[in-house]
């Protein structure tokens, strides 16, 4: 009964100066749809790092011995009983929801050369299907076309290291490296196709050859280094890694790594960037939480003899605060909910198809293996909408305490003789 | 066992720190006050009615002395107990009604009530009665910016005798109203007290209410120096 008339109270108060509350409720709102927006915008941005390097890299979560994961050594790589264990996992019925794609590899460094030169290289052995749906490199061709399912001996390399080696469509070259059995083992390979990814890592140095060619020339059998993974969601990473981690339990030669352990620097980018944002919110919010303070405060001290009429008709100096901040939470939740409609529908209305920075672009930006991209489509999800919520929420929270403090402060008798 | 009076004070004096000067407002007063009573308290601007009428309703601490209220000692009361009992056992009327103005007259008159946890119905019956006592039905649902000086007040008088209190403590209920606003006034809480028993201490300058009082206490300089009995 008395939460009720308190409220009652605290809610007639909102209403009653409906200018200064709209104006206290505005900042409110127009934070959140900031806060709102720029999250979305910086999730998407981060998603599509995220995605663009894994997509080019070892995906959001790749399975590989723990050994070749330091040493980059072939005589690492996870043997045929390995890599039926990671099948098996693969197909645990927690993970099949999450992945879009596993692709088998074989990684080796190798020495390519042509005519023009010779070029330490990264040779990796892929199954053309499975990159398909996996990679986006397929889809950087400027020449020719990607590896077929039945190719042999067919080679895709980077642009910047086709012009060094001399190599076209169709040009022939050598790659050498140590096999399986220790010695060095050559293979003629043919171009059928060049990429330009924009990393200098994967244009100078990259060749990806059919997974049957590459175990047949280092003579690994039905080996490979690694499983790439690619999840629908890179939310679900941590899930993926734990499902796959419970499922290779016990095992030695075989285990889950995620993107932030396989790519500490995007990492650390992406938590870098979180940082900046939330310095930023920070700031912004720490302004409009004190004008909060400042309007309450004002508020508080222009109704000082309704405080003390109230004390003088009962009330305890806790519910006269108790109105200030309840008057404060009511004007939080009405600016959260529009605050927060606000802010997603204009994200969903004008930016849904993305935000295009082609024209500040100039050229390729790449940052820690990940390209980046002109289009920030933003993301709006509702974990990131709840937290955005939280936000405003502790921000009008605190900022209603230090007005509901002093209107229990105020001094009865005085503020009975008080006038506005 | 006897029934306490509605108020006591023994040797009760209140000193104000002004400017580093101690300022004794009221100084000594010894005051029983039997239920049921009309009792004004009079003396010029300055004498202390109003000091002594705040520390009789439990809003200001005396600096010394003692005071009771129903029987209940207001000097040993924390704070939460001053509040209950100005909750429970005393009702105002202010000069300036000090009605609360984003409630409606009704909800005025019945805070206390809701504060106690009263039933709706309850709450209703009361109120409703006290607003055909005051001349005031039909004007349950408007603001107090909506009503005259005359009509705000009796709201404010209905608030204070809706929760049947102990005391009711008037502090200049007339001085913001015109003579016949002001004698209806009088009028209506002389008709209380006649009816329901409730006591009345009333703080004035008012001649017409000094004249109604059945007793007159007089204060000059923060001392008593009369009280008669007049009815």
């Amino acid at each position: 009964m008395k939460l009720v008339l308190l409220l009652r109270l605290a809610a007639r108060n909102v209403a009653r100066n409906a200018r200064r509350s709209t104006l206290t409720a505005l900042a409110m709102v127009i934070g959140l749809a900031l806060l709102v927006f720029s999250r979305a915008l910086a999730d998407g941005g981060h998603e599509d790092w995220i995605r663009g390097a894994v997509r080019l890299g070892d995906g959001h979560v790749v399975l590989e011995s723990p050994a070749f994961a330091r040493s980059r050594d072939l005589a690492d790589r996870l043997t045929p009983g390995a890599l039926a264990a990671a099948e098996r996992a693969l197909a645990a019925p927690a993970l099949r929801p999450l992945l879009v794609a596993a692709a088998p590899r074989l990684e080796v460094a190798a020495l390519a050369t042509a005519a023009a030169a010779a070029v330490p290289v990264a040779a990796v052995g892929v199954d053309p299907a499975a990159e398909a749906r996996f990679s986006t490199l397929p889809g950087k061709l400027t020449e020719g076309r990607f590896l077929a399912p039945d190719d042999r001996g067919a080679a895709y390399v980077g642009d910047r290291l086709a012009r060094r080696l001399g190599l076209h469509v169709g040009s022939r070259f050598v790659v050498s490296a140590q096999g399986a059995d220790g010695q060095i083992a050559d293979q003629l390979l043919r171009v059928v196709g060049v990429f330009r990814t924009g990393l200098p890592d994967a244009d100078e140095g990259l060749i990806q050859v059919p997974l049957a060619t590459a175990r047949q020339w280092l003579g690994t059998g039905a080996a490979a280094t690694a499983v790439a993974l690619l999840l629908r969601d890179s939310h679900d990473v941590d899930r993926a890694a734990a499902a796959l981690g419970a499922a290779l339990a016990g095992r030695r030669d075989v285990a889950a790594l995620s993107w932030r352990a396989a790519m500490p620097e995007l990492d650390s980018a992406v938590k870098l960037d979180d940082d900046g944002d939330y310095l930023m919110h920070g700031i912004l919010f720490a302004i409009i939480g004190l004008a909060i303070v400042n309007t309450m405060l004002m508020s508080v001290l222009n109704r000082s003899r309704e405080f003390g009429i109230l004390r003088a008709l009962g009330l305890t100096r806790g519910q006269t605060g108790a109105i200030v901040f309840g008057e404060g939470l009511l004007l939080t939740a009405a600016s959260g909910l529009v605050g927060l409609a606000l802010g997603a529908g204009a994200t969903w209305l004008l930016f849904r198809h993305g935000l295009d920075y082609s024209a500040l672009m100039k050229g390729n930006i790449t940052m820690a293996g990940a390209v980046i991209s002109p289009i920030i489509v933003p993301i709006l999800g509702p974990a990131q909408l709840l937290q955005s919520l939280a936000y405003i929420a502790a921000v009008g929270v605190l900022a209603a305490l230090y007005p509901a403090y002093r209107a229990t402060k105020l001094d009865l008798v005085e503020a009975m003789k008080f006038d506005a | 066992m006897t029934t306490p009076p509605a108020v006591r004070t023994s040797d009760v004096w209140k000193i104000f720190s002004h400017d580093g000067l101690a300022v004794e407002a009221v100084r000594g007063v010894d005051l029983e006050i039997a239920r049921g009573e009309f009792v004004v308290l009079a003396g010029p601007s300055g004498s202390g009615k109003t000091t002594l009428l705040n520390m009789l309703g439990g809003l200001t601490r005396p600096t010394r002395g003692g005071v009771w209220v129903d029987g209940e000692d207001l000097v040993a009361l924390p704070e939460r107990g001053l509040a209950a009992l100005r909750l429970e056992r005393v009702g105002f009327v202010f000069q300036a009604y000090n009605l609360l103005p984003v409630l409606t007259a009704l909800e005025n008159a019945e805070f206390s009530l809701l504060l106690r946890g009263v039933p709706a119905d309850e709450r209703r019956r009361r109120v409703t009665e006290l607003f055909a006592t005051l001349g005031i039905a039909g004007l349950e649902d408007r603001r107090p910016g909506k009503l005259s000086g005359g009509q705000q007040q009796r709201v404010a008088v209905a608030r204070a005798v809706a929760g049947e209190p102990a005391l009711v403590l008037a502090d200049e209920p007339t001085a913001n109203l015109d003579s016949a606003a002001s004698a209806a006034l009088i009028d209506l809480m002389a008709t209380l007290n006649r009816e329901r028993g409730t006591t009345f201490v009333f703080a004035t300058h008012d001649a017409t209410l000094m004249q109604r009082a059945r007793r007159l206490v007089r204060l000059v300089d923060g001392r008593v120096v009369s009280d008669e009995r007049t009815g």
